[in-house]
């Protein structure tokens, strides 16, 4: 099964060009869109719930832990977009911690899984495709990949 | 989905051909047909597509690779940068203390200098005293022997009476100027 859209919340440039091309190897996603600050994200989640264009949203949703440049972290990007502006996404953490306070406080926000970025991504992202109707369907519990 | 036309499918089968020209991304997967020579196009511009991918993702992790080695390099070098500036520091703190014990080594030497002087004052001092009342007590004496035993006095008398004038004025004179020599030290220390 593969994802319609995917947005990539991350202030590295040069990830998003990785991880688009990992998701475009692994056949994970047929769109794909990536924005550098939170508050960027969070503004077009707003504009989404106010509007009521929920098929705009994106399918799924990654987030960068510690996005330089935003106002807030990524747990709290999870926690504005499933608690403020409606939810209806897939949506996890993407990040280079494996931290297990942090991914507490994660699954706390409402996200769905936890993803270890490094320069091995692509087993994890293979998993996660297989894992992803199971999200969809909120039927599979906070998982890590690492 | 997306449905070609049988004539853009052939345009796009010949760009191939001719000019090794393929249709590149996400937009391959949207695309249907029951065309067999185009299935197979798809197929052959999927294959090329990840082909360009995977070297896109391997020259971009070399690149990532070489930007956290740069940061690394960056971290050692603040690091360095911030080691030699504490060396620094410490190096002019070391070379105020050493500056400061040179003052203090001259002040003491100046301070002792003034107080072998003052010793040395207060030493001729008590010996000139000692010997103004020797000297004082002697005539004294002599002349009050001789007043008792009826002897004349009028020499004794008026070489007494000179001697302790002298004697008194050389005394208020020294103590004067050991007092002046005081006063004008009290200042300095």
């Amino acid at each position: 099964m593969m994802v319609e859209s995917i947005l990539l919340v991350d202030d590295e440039d040069l990830f998003h060009l990785v991880f688009e091309d990992a998701c475009s190897l692994l056949d994970i996603g047929v769109s794909m869109k990536s924005v550098k600050s939170a508050d960027k994200a969070a503004s077009m989640f707003k504009e989404w719930f106010e509007s009521g264009k929920h098929k705009e949203k994106p399918e799924c949703v990654f987030v960068d832990l510690n996005i330089i440049g935003s106002t807030f972290d990524g747990i709290e990007l999870v926690r504005k977009i499933n608690f403020e502006y409606g939810n209806h996404v897939v949506i996890g953490i993407i990040s280079s911690s494996n931290d297990e306070k942090e991914q507490a406080k994660a699954l706390q926000a409402g996200a769905q899984f936890w993803l270890v970025k490094s320069d091995d991504i692509e087993p994890r992202l293979e998993r996660f495709r297989k894992d992803y109707p199971e999200f969809k369907n909120r039927t599979k519990e906070f998982t890590v990949y690492k | 989905m997306i449905n070609f036309s049988q004539e853009t499918i052939e345009q796009l089968i010949t760009l191939k051909e001719d000019k090794n020209v393929f249709l590149e991304g996400n937009l391959l997967r949207l695309i249907e047909t029951d065309n067999e020579e185009f299935s197979k196009y798809i197929e052959e511009c999927i294959v090329h597509d990840k082909d360009v991918r995977r070297k896109r993702l391997e020259v971009t992790r070399q690149v990532q690779q070489q930007n956290r080695e740069l940061l690394n390099l960056n971290d050692e070098n603040q690091r360095i940068l911030e080691e030699l500036q504490m060396t620094l520091t410490e190096v002019e703190e070391s070379k105020k203390q050493v500056e400061q014990a040179k003052t203090e080594a001259l002040n003491d030497l100046d301070l002792l200098q003034k107080k072998k002087q003052t010793e040395l004052i207060g030493g001729i001092v008590k010996v000139a005293l000692g010997v103004i009342t020797f000297i004082a007590i002697m005539s004294t004496g002599l002349y009050v022997f001789a007043i008792i035993m009826g002897k004349e006095t009028t020499n004794i008398g008026q070489a007494w009476n000179n001697l302790f004038g002298i004697l008194l004025t050389n005394a208020f004179s020294i103590v004067g100027t050991i007092m002046g020599v005081k006063y004008a030290n009290k200042g300095k220390n």
